[in-house]
């Protein structure tokens, strides 16, 4: 392969849909009103679901000594461990030791699944009625409404015989205090939107960039077969070239758009408070970022060889946009099925479209803001995504090989087949394998 | 007269190419010769353009081999070779310089000289106005300057162009002509492959003729058209022609300035024109051998050999 010639169409795919009015469009207009009216949407949402599935059990770390009255059944229990002995006597470092490892222990169950959440009563909860609670999912109301019953029924439990209760403390049985589970810094209700908000904003945000570039990709290609240049580009660089050419320029493109969006967002995080609290909780460590990286560009060059070969094989731009606009509809059905996300992101829905190659990458990054996925999920979803892509990738090589001189005539199906079944493509370039007998090579 | 294959610039023996039950190029052998112009000529469906993609490497053939340049084509050949083909066009919301530009790299010629070249050759074919204009924004006959210009830029030793002068008036053919024909004085060697007969009897040094993938004409220009020749003469002037020895019979023209006298068995052109010489009541203005011009041999070979293709040529 000429390295030269792959960057020269690099260069001009790059430059050509960078100045693309429908680019500067999609780079900045859409997302822009889009997030607004989804910021929109979901602040009015979030925080209203009506029941408690995804909180079965809750673990309870009582500082100030105040629980009695746990249902023995119930959804909360007292956290202790075999491991951790009681402090005895009245050491306050030993003390502070104890409940310390206890949060470790606990932190650890809850992200092996084990515990849903959990709570630690404050030392001075008597006097601020402070409840610290942690967990990696959604936070509806109702729970809080459900941490508020439980507090009150403690207070009945001792009061007012044992325990002397300011009367605020009844009225107002807990004070709760979202932490997150890492940093252990307070969360504030802004920043529990956007620990919801920010993968899907993310996956937005890269959907909008690829699927824009990949149809600009397909396009490219439909323009270059409708204008009748694949002959005169055919004698002067080979079709794998010129694909993986415009299949990086494209890339480029896509994460110039997304580069675009971050830095933007990172000057909007700059200026304003409440922007820095939405991404305070940002869920991903910075291993995760890495592998968000590594699932789009895989997803990308899925979709990209998918468009290019669409392109290769149809005669008009109008018949490329229809068979696009499949494929663009079943990337889109995690964002569709958002809600079965929010809700149970580890149902069989979200589950099947982690697994299937075209949705994987959107479902995964969804799924990180809203579950735990266990190590094993990611590896099968990554394996699938890469089997599909170097298998989109040979298929969209073949079709555009076949496909690009094919002026005003669509490459069936049939007529494809036949051409893999013969073993060789009818249009290859030097040094590509020969056809028996064929020019000396 | 058969030069060996290195020293061709294209060298096609035995070249078939099927497509399914359909043969489109039968058994074919021919030479370009470095330096020359030569033309492929052919009715419609006859399997040029499978040819030229073949030796261009685009289409692979089922059987025989092609060589360009002595050798098999690389791709340091093909940057050699500057296509036109006959369907044809260019990115059309690109400026006229930016597309001559990415199409002289991708030839291997750098940025800078491509488009010192490209802003020459546009203001030598009279559209240095529209350097910057979209190709969409040309007239027809301006977009085929400019796909000349695109197929010549990198000074290739090798131009190949399917129907160079579709689509041109008059003045533009006349244009792209002096272009080739300064090219060729350089030796660059030019395949071109028309319909225009007139074109090809003014320019070509050599000819092929195809008809239904076949080989039909081959050699040169002249050799092609004496081949065709029957035993006659034109001849313009005065005199009673019919009294000649040798001649059978007079074929006045419509015009009635020159007459056609046909020559019987072992009277020559030769003999006559000594006999015209030696008798001073004839007054010669013009004599020539009558040989049919290009168009009618093709009408002639193309529209007799639907079935049965008759061999010839060099």
């Amino acid at each position: 392969m000429a390295w030269h010639k792959i960057v020269l169409v690099l260069k001009r795919e790059y430059w050509v849909n960078f100045k693309r009015k429908s680019f500067l469009f999609s780079a900045f207009g859409v997302p822009l009103l889009t997030l607004v009216a989804m910021f929109l949407i979901i602040r009015f949402t979030t925080g209203r679901e009506t029941n408690l599935d995804a909180y079965n059990r809750i673990g309870v770390i009582d500082r100030a000594g105040i629980v009695t009255a746990l249902a023995p059944e119930g959804r909360y229990v007292l956290f202790t461990d075999p491991a951790i002995p009681a402090p005895h006597g009245d050491d306050p470092a030993a003390r502070e030791a104890y409940f310390a490892a206890l949060e470790d222990a606990a932190r650890r169950q809850m992200e092996a699944g084990e515990l849903d959440a959990y709570l630690v009563i404050a030392d001075d909860y008597v006097l601020s009625g402070r409840v610290d609670l942690y967990t990696m999912r959604n936070v509806p109301a109702v729970l809080l409404n459900s941490v508020r019953d439980l507090m009150r029924e403690q207070l009945s439990a001792r009061a007012p015989d044992t325990l002397p209760l300011p009367p605020s403390r009844l009225a107002s049985p807990a004070v709760e205090v979202l932490r997150d589970v890492n940093t252990d810094r307070e969360l504030s209700e802004t920043a529990l939107v956007g620990r919801m908000m920010l993968p899907f904003i993310f996956v937005f945000i890269y959907f909008l960039a690829s699927s824009t570039t990949a149809q600009f990709l397909m396009s490219g290609v439909v323009e270059e077969k409708e204008n009748r240049l694949m002959e005169i580009l055919a004698t002067s660089i080979r079709p794998l070239e010129l694909l993986w050419g415009k299949m990086l320029g494209l890339a480029a493109l896509s994460f110039t758009q997304i580069g675009l969006w971050l830095a933007a967002g990172l000057v909007i995080v700059m200026m304003s408070e409440g922007a820095r609290e939405f991404v305070t909780a940002i869920p991903f460590a910075a291993g995760d970022i890495l592998l968000v990286v590594v699932v789009f560009v895989i997803n990308f060059l899925l979709f990209a060889s998918m468009m290019l070969a669409i392109g290769a094989a149809v005669t008009a731009e109008a018949e490329s946009r229809q068979l696009a606009g499949i494929f663009t509809f079943i990337a889109v059905l995690p964002m569709a099925a958002v809600v079965t996300f929010f809700t149970n992101p580890d149902g069989p829905l979200p589950l099947f479209f982690t697994f299937f190659p075209f949705t994987a990458a959107t479902a995964l990054i969804l799924r990180f803001g809203l579950t735990t996925i266990p190590t094993w999920q990611i590896a099968i979803s990554l394996a699938i995504q890469i089997v599909s892509v170097v298998a989109m990738m040979w298929l969209a090589a073949k079709i555009f090989r076949l496909g690009m001189l094919m002026y005003g005539k669509r490459l069936t199906p049939r007529a494809f087949w036949n051409a893999l079944r013969e073993g060789r493509a009818t249009l290859t370039t030097a040094g590509e394998g020969a056809a028996p007998g064929g020019a000396g090579k | 007269m058969t030069a060996t294959s290195n020293d061709c610039a294209i060298s096609v023996q035995n070249v078939t190419k099927r497509y399914g039950s359909f043969t489109a190029v039968s058994d074919l052998t021919f030479e370009v010769r470095p330096g020359e112009i030569f033309a492929m000529l052919g009715p419609n469906g006859a399997g040029k353009t499978t040819t030229l993609r073949m030796i261009l490497d685009i289409l692979k053939p089922d059987t025989g081999s092609i060589t360009v340049f002595g050798g098999p084509l690389t791709d340091a050949a093909k940057d050699r070779i500057g296509y036109l083909p006959e369907e044809r066009g260019l990115y059309r919301d690109v400026p006229v310089l930016d597309v001559l530009t990415y199409l002289a790299q991708l030839k291997g010629v750098s940025h800078a000289e491509a488009q010192r070249r490209a802003i020459a050759m546009l203001k030598q074919v009279g559209l240095e106005a529209n350097i910057k204009s979209k190709v969409s924004e040309l007239s027809k006959g301006m977009q085929q300057k400019v796909q000349i210009i695109a197929t010549v830029l990198h000074r290739p030793d090798l131009v190949i162009i399917d129907e160079p002068f579709a689509g041109l008036d008059p003045v533009n053919t006349q244009m792209i002509k002096d272009m080739l024909y300064d090219m060729n004085r350089e030796g660059v060697t030019i395949v071109m492959s028309t319909h225009q007969m007139n074109h090809v009897e003014e320019m070509a040094d050599r000819l092929l003729m195809i008809d239904h993938g076949h080989r039909v004409l081959y050699g040169t220009v002249q050799e092609v058209r004496e081949r065709f020749a029957e035993n006659a003469v034109v001849v313009e002037g005065t005199g009673d022609w019919a009294a000649l020895p040798g001649v059978r019979s007079v074929e006045v023209s419509e015009t009635g300035r020159e007459v056609v006298l046909h020559l019987g068995d072992g009277a020559t052109p030769n003999a006559i024109m000594q006999a015209l010489a030696a008798n001073p009541t004839y007054q010669v203005r013009r004599f020539e051998l009558a040989v049919p011009s290009l168009t009618q041999i093709f009408i002639q070979v193309a529209g007799g050999n639907n079935h049965g293709h008759s061999r010839q040529g060099g």
